[in-house]
This record gives C-alpha cells, sequence and structure tokens, in this order.
C-alpha cells in the first residue's frame, strides 16, 4: 500500500487512548506480511518481531502509538446532553460546534453544541468556555441516550482525511498514527534488506494518558535499542520561533538527555551521507514521548528519536507532509540495517 | 422538503456569493413559475399563479446566502488572512474545515498546538485578525496560484440525519425557507404569490431591500430560521426556543415587531390544524422582515421559522419534525389571504 492510503487508512480507524482494539486489528493486519509474530499484552500494546535468524541476536525496538485522543462520556442529564471528559490533552477552543463520533456499536453521531451570544455577557464573547460547561448532543432524549450510551462510552472526533496539495495530509490521529504507518513501511523496507537483528514494532496504547503502554511494553521486549517515533510540533503563523520545527523540511532527530547520543549522531551522520531531508530537534528534558519510559525500561535501553513535524497537534485537522515521513523510513531502514552490521562483526 | 433541503445545505452561497444557491433553485422553480427576474445584487424573483389573484399582493421571501469567511490577505509564507461574511461567532470557526471559492480549495483555520498554549492564552478566544487558514501552500506565491483576495470560504458541509430525527449541516440557516419555497412552488397555490429568494441577508438584509421595492407587497412572509438555545447551561430565560416544540412564529425579534393580525391568524391557523408551533420567549435576532415590512408603502409582515442549534455554524442542527411543517403552515395562511 502507498504510504499516503497507509495513513488515510490508519487515521480513519477511530480508537482513543485505552480504546485501541480497532487500531490493534488494522495494525495487525498490515503488519503481518512483514513480520514473523505478532502477539499481545495486558495493556492491550501490539507487539510484533522480524527475526533475522541468528542466535542471540540484538534487539531494535521501533514504537509509534496506536492511540489518539478522544472523550469519554461521564454522565448524562435531564435532556439527554451527554457530558463528558478528555482522553489526553485538548484544548478546548476548538470544542464548540464540533463534530464527533461516539464509539457505541453502532457508532452514534454527536456534535458539541456551543453557548449562543445572545447567552453570555458581552464581555465573556473573548473568553474561551470552559470545557465543563460543554457537552455533546446526540439527538436523543434522557431515557433514550442513557439505554444507546452507556457512561464510559468513548468518543472521538469525527472526520476524514484529507490532501492539501500533492504532499500534504490533513486529518485527526496523525499523532501518531502517521507514525504506525512509517513502522509499516520500515518493516517493509527492511524485509528485502535483512538487517542482522531482531527487529520488534511496539504499536504502543495509552501513550496520550502518559505513555502507559509503553512501559510494559519495553519491558516485555527487552531491547538493545529502541527508536520512538512521534510526531513533534510544526511552526504555525501563532507559535513562537524555537519551540517548533518546520514541516516539510524532514525527519526531526532528537538531542538531547533522553536520547542515546550514539544513536542521534548515527541518524544525523545516515542523513548527512544519504543526503536525507533532517532536521536536529533539541529537547532538555522529557521528550513527551514513550522514548522518555522505554530509554529508562528494566537496565536502559539506547534510545533514539525520530519526529514527524505536525502542524495543530491533538485537533482534529493535524497536518504534515508526506515526504517528511519518506525521509523517517529511510532513515531508519538505514539505521536499523548499520546497527545489523555493527553487531554482526 | 428534506431532500431538497440536504441538496442546498451542500451548495456555497456565502453572501455576496450565491450563485451557486441561485443557479440550483432557478433549475427547480423554472418549470412552475410565470415570471423570472434576477436584479443587480443577485435577488431571484419568481411568480406563480395561484386560483386567485389575492385582494392584496403577497410576497414569501426565504434568503439564500450563509455565514462565511473572506479572503483579505495572504502571507508571505502561505497562509490566508480573512473576515467574516455575516455575524460569526468566532469561538466557533478554530480548527475548522474551509472550502476555499468556486474550485473548493480545501484549508482549516489553524491553531497551535495545545501544548504550546499557556494557562492565560487558554482562557481567551484569538482575534479575528490573528487567526488563518492554512491552505497547505509553501508561500504567498503557491497560494496565489489557486486563491485570490476577495474569494470567499464556506465551513465543512457534511449533511446527515442523526439521533431522533436531527439533522445536521452548515447553512440551514436560510436553505429551510428557500426548501420550503421550492415545496410551495412546485405545489398548486390558493393564490398569486411572489416568491424572493434573497441575497445578503447576513451583512444586513441588503438583497431584501431591493427585492421588496421591486415587488411592491402588501403581504409578505418571511421563512426563516432562528436560534434555539435548549442547552444545559443556558438558563431557561434565555433558550429562546426549543427543538422539537415545533416550528417557531415570532411576535417580535430585534428588527421587527410583526403584524399582530398575522401572528394571531398564523397561530390560530396552527392550532385549528394540529400544526405543533412555539413562539421567541426572548426578543433576539432578525430577518428580511425588518425592510420588508418598511419598504414602499410598507407590508404585513409575518415570519415562520425554524428552530436552529449552533445556528451560525458549521454544525447547525435543526428538528425535522419542527420544519417540515413550515409549507404547510405558510399554505394555510395563503388559504386565509386568498379569501380576504
Amino acid at each position: 500500500m502507498l504510504l499516503k492510503d497507509l495513513i488515510f487508512d490508519l487515521c480513519d480507524i477511530p480508537a482513543p487512548s485505552g480504546f485501541e482494539e480497532r487500531a490493534f486489528s488494522r495494525a495487525s493486519e498490515l503488519l503481518s506480511p512483514f513480520v514473523d509474530e505478532i502477539r499481545t499484552d495486558a495493556m492491550g500494546n501490539l507487539i510484533a518481531v522480524k527475526r533475522c535468524g541468528r542466535e542471540n541476536a540484538k534487539r531494535l525496538l521501533l514504537d509509534a502509538h496506536m492511540d489518539e485522543i478522544g472523550m469519554i462520556v461521564t454522565d448524562i442529564d435531564k435532556s439527554g446532553f451527554l457530558r463528558f471528559s478528555s482522553l489526553g490533552g485538548i484544548d478546548p477552543r476548538m470544542l464548540p460546534a464540533r463534530e464527533v463520533k461516539l464509539l457505541t456499536e453502532p457508532p452514534l453521531r454527536g456534535i458539541i453544541d456551543t453557548m449562543p451570544p445572545h447567552a453570555l455577557k458581552a464581555e465573556d464573547m473573548d473568553k474561551s468556555i470552559d470545557a465543563k460547561k460543554l457537552f455533546i448532543d446526540v439527538g436523543l432524549s434522557a431515557e433514550r441516550a442513557r439505554e444507546l450510551v452507556p457512561l464510559g462510552t468513548p468518543a472521538v472526533f469525527a472526520g476524514s482525511a484529507e490532501c492539501f496539495g500533492e504532499n500534504e495530509i490533513c486529518s485527526k490521529a496523525l499523532d501518531d498514527r502517521a507514525c504506525v504507518a512509517i513502522i509499516i513501511k520500515i518493516m517493509e523496507e527492511l524485509s528485502s534488506r535483512a538487517p542482522a537483528l531482531d527487529v520488534y514494532c511496539l504499536i504502543s496504547t495509552q501513550e496520550e494518558l502518559g505513555m502507559r503502554g509503553a512501559i510494559t511494553g519495553a519491558f516485555a521486549v527487552e531491547p538493545d535499542y529502541a527508536v520512538a517515533l512521534d510526531v513533534t510540533h510544526a511552526a504555525t503563523p501563532d507559535s513562537k520561533k524555537g519551540e517548533t520545527m518546520d514541516m516539510g523540511k524532514g525527519a526531526a532527530i532528537g538531542v538531547g538527555p533522553n536520547m542515546s547520543r550514539r544513536l542521534s549522531s548515527m541518524l544525523l551522520d545516515i542523513a548527512k551521507e544519504k543526503g536525507i531531508s533532517s532536521q536536529t530537534e533539541v529537547m532538555g528534558g522529557c521528550t513527551g514521548t514513550n522514548g522518555w519510559v522505554i530509554q529508562v525500561s528494566r537496565e536502559g535501553v539506547l534510545t533514539a528519536l525520530a519526529s514527524l513535524p505536525v502542524k495543530y497537534m491533538h485537533s482534529p485537522v493535524e497536518t504534515m507532509d508526506v515526504r517528511d515521513a519518506e525521509a523517517i523510513i529511510e532513515l531508519i531502514a538505514e539505521l536499523a540495517v548499520r546497527l545489523g552490521k555493527e553487531d554482526a562483526r | 422538503m428534506l431532500e431538497t433541503l440536504k441538496t442546498l445545505c451542500y451548495l456555497s452561497g456565502p453572501s455576496g456569493y450565491e450563485d451557486e444557491v441561485r443557479d440550483y433553485i432557478l433549475e427547480r422553480v423554472m418549470p412552475y413559475v410565470t415570471d423570472i427576474q434576477t436584479d443587480s445584487m443577485g435577488n431571484l424573483i419568481v411568480s406563480k399563479k395561484g386560483r386567485v389573484t389575492p385582494a392584496r399582493k403577497v410576497m414569501l421571501c426565504a434568503h439564500m446566502d450563509e455565514v462565511g469567511i473572506i479572503i483579505t490577505g495572504i502571507d508571505d509564507d502561505g497562509y490566508l488572512r480573512f473576515d467574516f461574511l455575516g455575524g460569526v461567532d468566532r469561538r466557533v470557526v478554530i480548527g475548522k474545515r474551509v472550502y476555499i471559492g468556486k474550485n473548493r480549495i480545501p484549508g482549516v483555520i489553524g491553531i497551535k498546538a495545545y501544548h504550546l498554549v499557556d494557562k492565560e492564552e487558554e482562557k481567551s478566544v484569538p482575534k479575528r485578525e490573528d487567526m488563518y487558514v492554512d491552505i497547505g501552500a509553501a508561500s504567498k506565491a503557491e497560494a496565489e496560484e489557486t486563491v485570490r483576495l476577495g474569494d470567499y470560504g464556506v465551513f465543512d458541509d457534511s449533511v446527515y440525519e442523526f439521533g431522533d430525527g436531527f439533522l445536521k449541516a452548515k447553512a440551514i440557516d436560510d436553505r429551510v425557507g428557500c426548501a420550503a419555497m421550492i415545496k410551495l412552488i412546485e405545489g398548486e397555490l390558493p393564490c398569486d404569490c411572489t416568491f424572493a429568494f434573497t441575497v445578503q441577508e447576513e451583512v444586513g438584509t441588503r438583497g431584501a431591500k431591493i427585492a421588496a421595492n421591486r415587488v411592491c407587497p402588501e403581504v409578505a412572509i418571511v421563512l426563516e430560521s432562528t436560534t434555539a438555545a435548549d442547552l444545559p447551561e443556558v438558563p431557561e430565560g434565555k433558550t429562546i426556543c426549543k427543538l422539537g416544540s415545533g416550528i417557531v412564529v415570532p411576535f417580535m425579534d430585534r428588527g421587527t415587531l410583526y403584524s399582530r393580525r398575522l401572528y394571531k391568524a398564523v397561530t390560530e391557523l396552527a392550532d385549528k390544524n394540529g400544526i405543533k408551533w412555539q413562539t421567541k420567549h426572548m426578543i433576539a435576532g432578525g430577518t428580511d422582515a425588518s425592510v420588508l415590512q418598511r419598504s414602499g408603502l410598507g407590508a404585513d409582515t409575518i415570519a415562520i421559522s425554524a428552530p436552529v442549534r449552533n445556528i451560525h455554524s458549521p454544525a447547525s442542527i435543526a428538528k425535522i419534525t419542527d420544519f417540515e411543517v413550515m409549507p404547510s403552515l405558510t399554505m394555510l395562511l395563503l388559504e386565509a389571504i386568498s379569501k380576504e
């Protein structure tokens, strides 16, 4: 499948943190041609491996999380409106007049209503609406809503992916399904290049709630090396200079205490030698990615971070450049091959 | 009427750019009308003979335009700046998809990632002049290949039914009135009527003003939609009207004190014929009625409106049973007028 199609396919799946089953199934199907084995664990992670066949081969772990941000129904009011809490960080200012999909069986459509201007004081018009005052309208009476929408029902943003020009994709859930797609493409690439080490894929759960899935996933795999693949902030007109990368300028290679200096240097060298478009992302402390927990798994893991620049992260209109994803695929596939060569020596 | 409304809501027609809507309506009504006029601003005015010529000239009116955006600038790095066409609460456009111009270039009204927003910023809504549309152009030159200053933008146009008989769409205000008028035109009328599908209501009832001057109505019936705020966080006194409580017949809004005689006639007809109706419980909003009532020698004016939640937003909601009686209630009024 083409990378673009793969991203469209994966982003379309509704799978917020803690409710990743649908993403698990689809990612399993897509990965299976390129791996030897797929299993899961108590956290619902997808753990796949492509073995090189050598005994005591070193292990490289590629991680991307399958969960997306979402909402969860906490209460139903007397008129049938649903109160909700967020799953992961959502800017409440994006919620009024927002369409959502409730993951009931079958799914239900919902709309987060907005408080009309006449119901507000003039000075409140410039203020955002507190998320606690928002609710999902499912067009049902309280009785019917209680029947069809059990408390604890999750929801995701509605809307499908769309191309902006030739290279850009706008969608919900690019964070981090785009990187799940990247891992599938890396594994496809590696199936012909056969690196001399075992390559594990950890398609992890509950990242948005605090990197929870990767904790047990990395523990289970016990890797020697790991690459966390996640999204990073791309510059927008309203962001400050210095706190963002640039979309369209390639893979963002993480440098800082969360990353092994050796692996960061290897990635920077590969990018330079192969002319792969890349940019350096210096991060002083927590990278906010699964790399943070993987690095300190068991007795420690040499960890690298490759990030895809994305605008409007955690919104229904996250935007990316496919060329950046292609750069990451090339970069990490080459890293796997080189790590294999070093260890085979 | 529901299918017509869905089709109409898909069409792009922000104030000043109603062409697509007008073309569609014209095609639909052409076989049924005797006289077709379009004027300098783009109003579509058609007439149809009824069983009798009424004592007073009757005009029905619904506006074709919807709220939207207009492109006012292009940044060096390819982002588009915009202003609103009509009254849009800028809190409902953040992170929303838009489609620019006739070629429907997709874009989004961006906002930086939540991670980069500080506590104070989170409490405020970005100013309109700080907002931008991202169409994926890397430079001004690239943006200019597909977008020009003055191009319009419309919101995401998905239309669907959900819940127990609710409709979600953009532009229900006032395609619902347009759909009702099409339905009336397609049927037999009790009396001669002139129908005005007007432009630029959302920027100040501009189209209706000249349409009224052309038609010189003595009775004006405005088919509209109105804000419903029947929401949990809105105090009872401010709900205005409610979805599921029937069609709205207002006695007054900010633009018009409606004809008391027509108000009485319409509400009595509704009662007599078992049509569920409600009135507005707050003086809010305004319609083309404000100019129709006071054009020329003046007209006896009434409005019949559909209650709509999130009215000027990409995700307006209406209840089908509320608005589908709009043509039949209007018909009852026309019957009464034909007997005057």
